[in-house]
C-alpha cells in the first residue's frame, strides 16, 4: 500500500513535469527558431527537413540587414520614443495621481469617474482623430508624432492612484505639520514609497511602447523616423528581404525585451497580474 | 514670537494658492488626456453620423446614417465582423482552457518555477510583428517546421499562408499563442489567491486531486475566469496586428479583414481616406467593446458582494 | 505656551462632532484628552494641530491667535497612533527631516537630532528603518520627530493604543519624563482612563462633543461633575442604582430605603441616580446606611470582591477576606464620606 501510494505521486510528478516542458517549448520554440533562424544561411533556411542547430554563429546575416535598412536609425528611435513616452508619461501620471489621491478640488470624483469611462475606449477607435491631430499639429512624420499622444495615460494613473491612496494619510499630516509643502511630500516621500509600483508602470510603458506598431505605422512614414516594428515591417514588405535577415532583423527587436523581461520577471508579472494589460 | 499681521498675509495669499494647486497639478495630465483621448472620442462619434464628411475642408453635407448604412451594406465590412466574430469564438475558449492547465500544473509545487514562468511569459513582452514574422518562417508550405512535425505524424503539408483556407486557422494558432502568457498570469494569480487551507479541508474529508479541482479550484476560480473571459474577448476583438506579419495585411484575397483593419483600411489604406466609413465602423467597434465592459463590471460587482 | 480655546465648534456634513468647547491649558502642563471613541477628542486634537479647520471659536497660543494659521505655522509637534515614520527613511532621516524642511543647516540638525534620540532612548537605533524597530520604538522615534524642531506644543494622538499592555506602562512613563525634562505643554488623546489618571496634570473629558469636566484626575475621581463623568473614571465601574428620594432617604426600585444624613435635603419624590464606588461602601456590625443580601463572592487576596443585592440591585463591594459570609447572608452596609454621589436621573446633573 505504501510503495504503491509513492509511485503513485511520483508518476504524478512526472506528468506534470512533461506536460509543462512540453508546454514551455510551444512557447520559446517561435524565439528559438528566429534566433537560430537569423544564424543560417540562405541555404540552410531553405532545408526541409529543417537544420536544428545552426552550423555557424556568424553575424553575416545581422551586417546584412544592417546594410540593407537603417536598422541602427531605427534602433535609436524606438530607443528615443521609449524614453520619452516613459519620461513624460511618468511625470504626468505621478502628478495626476497625487491630485486624485491626496488634493481636494471641485469635480474630482465626477472627473475621476469619467476617467475611468474613458479607459476602456479602444485606442483602434480613435486613432483616426489622432492621426488628423497630428498632422494638424504640424508633427507628422516627426519623432515628436510618437511621443506626444502617450505624454499621459489613463491607466496608469489609476494604478499609481491605487498604490497612494494606500499609503496613510497620517503620514501626509505628519509632512504638513513639519511644514512639507505638497510638491516635497510628493517627490520626498510619496514617490520614494511607490518605487515598486512606478518601476511596474515604467516597465509596462517601455514595453508597450517598444512593441507598438499601428500608431508609428500611422504617424510617420520616412525611414529616419520608423521605428524598430515599423522598420522591420516596411523591410518585410518593400519585399527583396530573405527569411535569415528577417530573422536577424526581428533578434534585434526581440531580445532587448527578453533581456529586459529576465531580470524584472517579477515586477513586469505582478503589475500585469495586479492591472491588466492594457491593450 | 510671530508678526501676526504679516503671517496672515501670507496665509491668505496661502489659501488662494491652495484652490488653485490641484490644477497645476492636474494640467499636464489632463491636457494629453483632453486632445488625445476626449476629444478624438466626441470627434469621431461626430465623424461617424457626418454625411459626406471631407477631411481637408472639415465639412460635410448632413447628419444621418449613412456612413452606417454603407459599411453594413460593405462586404468587407461583413466579412471583417464574421471573421472577428470567428475569431474570438474559437481562440477564447481554447486559450482559456490551456490556459487553465498551465496555471494549475504551475500552481504545483514544481522546481524551475522562474524558468517555466520565463518561458510561457515571454511573448507578452515581445513585439508582435517581430514573432509573427517567426510564425510566418514556421508556417512556411515548404520548409516550415509545422508541415516538418505534421509529415512526421502522417499528415500532408498544408499552405497556411498561401491558400485562403488556411488563413484563419494559422491566424487562429498565432493569436492563441500570443494570448496564452496573459491568461496564465491572471489564472495563476487567481490560484494563488486560494486559501490552500481548503484543499487541505477536502483532503480531510477524502477528496482525490480530481475531486478537488472540479469542486474546489475551478469553483473558487470561477470569478476569476469569468474576468479574464471578459477582458481577452476585449482585446481579442480587436486583432489587427497579427495580420501584418503573417499576410502582409487582410490575406492572400483580401479575405483576413477584421473589425480593426477595416477602420484602418477605410481611412488609411483607401485613397483618399474615408474618414466617415471609418468612424462609423469605430463606433461599432465601440459599442461591441461597451456591451462586454459592462458585462465585465456586472460581474466584478456581483463578484464583490 | 499656554492654550486657550475658547467656543471650540466643529461642523461636518451633518453631525456637530465638538460643540461649544470652551477650556485653558496651563505652560507646561500634560494634558490628557479623555473620552469614549466617536467623542471628538481626535477632532479637538487635529484642530489644535492646525490640520482641521474650526467651524466656530478661537484658538490661542499665549496671546497670539492662531486659529486662521496653517498646521506648519503653528509650531506644534504631533505624534500619530501609527506613528506616522516614514517608512523609507533611516530613524535618523525621519528625525532630521522637520529641520531639514526648516533649512537648518546640515551639522546642526544632526546634533539636534542626536540630542532627541538620546532624550526618547533610541540612540542606537538611528541606521535602522521604521519596519525594524518594535512598536516602542517607533514610538520614541515618532515623540523625538516631534520634538525636534522645538515646538510650542506636543499633541499626542492615542501614542500608546497600538503597544501591548506591557509597553503601554513602560511608554506612558516614558512620556510622562520626556514632558517633564522637556517641560513642554503637552495635550494627548487617549480612551484609557488609566493611562489619563496616572500621567496627566489635568484630564480634559468629553461626551459627544461636550465638554464635561477638565480637573486634576483626583478631583474628577472624588468629585465628578455628572453621572457621565462618575461613570467614565473608575475601576471596578462605579455601581449604579436608580430611586426616588421619599422622607430624607432614597428609596431603590425594588429594593430598601437608603438613609444618609446627607440626602436630607433633596426634594421629595425626585427621580435620582444614586451611584457608590465599590470602595465607598464598607460592613459594619453597628447600624448601617442600607442592608444588602451577599450574592457571589471572588476572592481577590486580601480582600474579597462581593455582588451584594439591594432588592433587585446589584452592586459591588469590597468585603475583608477574613469574614466568611455565606450566599444569603445579610450585612449591613456604610455609605463612606467619599465615593457617594446622587445624580438626577435624566439629566445626570450632581446633586450631591
Amino acid at each position: 500500500m505504501q510503495t504503491k501510494h509513492k509511485v503513485n505521486i511520483s508518476i504524478s510528478t512526472i506528468v506534470i513535469y512533461v506536460l509543462l516542458s512540453l508546454g514551455a517549448l510551444v512557447m520559446v520554440f517561435p524565439f528559438y527558431w528566429m534566433i537560430t533562424g537569423a544564424f543560417k544561411t540562405a541555404v540552410q533556411i531553405q532545408m526541409f527537413p529543417p537544420l536544428w542547430i545552426p552550423t555557424s554563429f556568424a553575424l553575416d546575416n545581422f551586417q546584412t540587414a544592417l546594410s540593407m535598412a537603417p536598422f541602427a536609425t531605427y534602433f535609436m528611435n524606438s530607443v528615443i520614443a521609449m524614453i520619452g513616452c516613459v519620461s513624460c508619461c511618468s511625470f504626468t501620471t505621478i502628478l495626476g495621481a497625487f491630485a486624485f489621491s491626496r488634493l481636494d478640488f471641485p469635480g474630482k470624483n465626477i472627473v475621476f469617474g469619467l476617467l475611468l469611462g474613458l479607459m476602456m475606449v479602444p485606442f483602434e477607435m480613435i486613432v483616426i482623430t489622432n492621426y488628423r491631430t497630428i498632422i494638424d499639429l504640424g508633427v507628422y512624420n516627426t519623432i515628436f508624432a510618437l511621443i506626444v499622444p502617450f505624454t499621459s495615460s489613463i491607466f496608469y494613473m489609476y494604478i499609481l492612484k491605487g498604490f497612494f491612496d494606500s499609503v496613510p494619510t497620517s503620514l501626509y499630516y505628519a509632512a504638513k505639520i513639519d511644514g512639507c509643502s505638497d510638491w516635497k511630500y510628493l517627490w520626498k516621500v510619496m514617490v520614494p514609497l511607490a518605487k515598486p509600483s512606478l518601476v511596474t508602470i515604467i516597465l509596462l510603458n517601455a514595453i508597450a511602447t517598444w512593441n507598438s506598431f499601428l500608431w508609428p505605422m500611422l504617424a510617420v512614414s520616412d525611414p529616419s523616423v520608423r521605428t524598430l516594428p515599423f522598420g522591420l515591417y516596411a523591410f518585410v514588405s518593400e519585399g527583396g528581404a530573405h527569411t535569415e535577415l528577417m530573422m536577424a532583423a526581428s533578434t534585434m527587436i526581440v531580445v532587448p525585451m527578453i533581456i529586459l523581461f529576465m531580470f524584472a520577471r517579477k515586477q513586469i508579472v505582478n503589475g500585469v497580474a495586479r492591472g491588466g494589460l492594457k491593450g | 514670537m510671530m508678526d501676526i499681521a504679516k503671517i496672515k498675509q501670507q496665509e491668505k495669499r496661502q489659501r488662494l494658492f491652495d484652490k488653485i494647486k490641484p490644477f497645476g497639478y492636474l494640467a499636464p495630465f489632463a491636457i494629453g488626456v483632453t486632445i488625445f483621448t476626449l476629444y478624438p472620442i466626441v470627434n469621431v462619434f461626430m465623424i461617424a453620423f457626418q454625411e459626406n464628411y471631407n477631411y481637408i475642408t472639415k465639412t460635410y453635407d448632413s447628419i444621418g446614417f449613412d456612413n452606417f448604412a454603407y459599411i453594413f451594406s460593405d462586404p468587407y465590412f461583413i466579412q471583417a465582423l464574421q471573421n472577428t466574430f470567428m475569431y474570438v469564438l474559437i481562440v477564447i475558449p481554447i486559450s482559456l482552457c490551456l490556459s487553465i492547465l498551465i496555471a494549475y500544473l504551475l500552481n504545483q509545487k514544481v522546481k524551475f518555477k522562474g524558468v517555466y514562468q520565463t518561458a510561457y511569459f515571454l511573448p507578452m513582452v515581445t513585439s508582435t510583428l517581430a514573432v509573427g514574422l517567426a510564425w510566418k518562417f514556421m508556417f512556411n508550405y515548404r520548409s516550415g517546421v509545422i508541415n516538418y512535425l505534421l509529415n512526421l505524424i502522417g499528415i500532408e503539408s498544408i499552405n497556411w499562408l498561401q491558400v485562403t483556407t488556411y488563413n484563419f486557422p494559422a491566424l487562429c494558432i498565432y493569436g492563441i499563442w500570443s494570448i496564452l502568457p496573459f491568461t496564465i498570469i491572471l489564472l495563476l494569480s487567481g490560484l494563488q489567491n486560494i486559501d490552500p487551507l481548503y484543499y487541505t479541508a477536502a483532503r480531510v474529508d477524502g477528496a482525490n486531486e480530481k475531486t478537488i479541482f472540479f469542486r474546489i479550484t475551478l469553483p473558487l476560480l470561477k470569478p476569476t475566469i469569468f474576468l479574464v473571459l471578459i477582458i481577452n474577448t476585449i482585446s481579442v476583438f480587436k486583432v489587427f496586428n497579427e495580420l501584418f506579419p503573417l499576410f502582409n495585411g487582410p490575406g492572400v484575397s483580401n479575405n483576413m479583414f477584421t473589425v480593426v483593419y477595416y477602420i484602418f483600411y477605410q481611412f488609411r489604406v483607401r485613397m483618399p481616406g474615408e474618414y466617415g466609413y471609418a468612424a462609423a465602423a469605430a463606433v461599432v467597434l465601440f459599442f461591441i467593446i461597451f456591451i462586454f465592459t459592462m458585462i465585465q463590471k456586472y460581474i466584478e460587482k456581483k463578484a464583490k458582494e | 505656551m499656554k492654550i486657550t480655546l475658547s467656543h471650540i465648534t466643529k461642523q461636518f456634513a451633518q453631525t456637530t462632532a465638538v460643540s461649544d468647547f470652551t477650556a485653558e491649558i496651563e505652560s507646561g502642563h500634560l494634558i490628557a484628552l479623555l473620552g469614549p471613541s466617536g467623542c471628538g477628542k481626535s477632532t479637538m486634537l487635529n484642530m489644535i494641530s492646525g490640520i482641521l479647520p474650526v467651524t466656530s471659536g478661537q484658538i490661542l497660543f499665549d496671546d497670539n491667535d492662531v486659529t486662521d494659521l496653517s498646521a506648519n505655522r503653528r509650531g506644534v509637534g504631533l505624534v500619530f497612533q501609527n506613528y506616522a515614520l516614514y517608512p523609507h527613511m533611516t530613524v535618523m532621516q525621519n528625525i532630521c527631516f522637520p529641520l531639514e524642511l526648516q533649512k537648518v543647516a546640515k551639522a546642526e540638525r544632526m546634533e539636534r537630532a542626536m540630542a532627541m534620540a538620546k532624550l526618547v532612548h533610541v540612540e542606537e537605533l538611528i541606521d535602522r528603518k521604521p519596519s525594524q524597530l518594535s512598536g516602542g520604538q517607533q514610538q520614541r522615534v515618532a515623540i523625538a520627530r516631534a520634538l525636534v524642531k522645538n515646538p510650542n506644543v506636543l499633541l499626542l494622538d492615542e501614542p500608546l493604543s497600538n503597544l501591548d499592555a506591557r509597553l503601554r506602562i513602560e511608554m506612558r512613563e516614558e512620556i510622562r519624563r520626556i514632558q517633564q525634562e522637556t517641560k513642554i505643554t503637552t495635550i494627548f488623546v487617549t480612551h484609557d482612563q488609566e493611562e489619563a489618571m496616572s500621567i496627566s496634570d489635568k484630564i480634559v473629558l468629553m461626551k459627544l462633543g461636550v465638554l464635561q469636566q477638565m480637573d486634576v484626575p483626583q478631583n474628577l475621581y472624588d468629585s465628578p461633575a455628572n453621572c457621565f463623568v462618575a461613570d467614565f473614571l473608575g475601576n471596578p465601574p462605579i455601581n449604579k442604582t436608580t430611586g426616588v428620594v421619599k422622607d430624607g432617604g432614597i428609596q431603590l426600585d425594588n429594593g430598601p430605603l437608603v438613609h444618609d444624613d446627607r440626602f436630607t435635603n433633596l426634594k421629595d419624590g425626585q427621580r435620582v441616580t444614586l451611584s457608590i464606588r465599590a470602595e465607598a461602601a464598607t460592613v459594619t456590625n453597628e447600624n448601617g446606611n442600607v442592608d444588602c443580601v451577599v450574592d457571589t463572592t471572588y476572592i481577590m487576596g486580601k480582600e474579597s470582591l462581593a455582588y451584594v443585592k439591594l432588592g433587585d440591585q446589584r452592586i459591588r463591594i469590597y468585603i475583608p477576606a477574613d469574614h466568611e459570609f455565606g450566599e444569603g447572608s445579610t450585612l449591613h452596609l456604610k455609605l463612606g464620606k467619599r465615593g457617594v454621589f446622587v445624580f438626577d436621573e435624566t439629566s445626570g446633573d450632581r446633586l450631591i
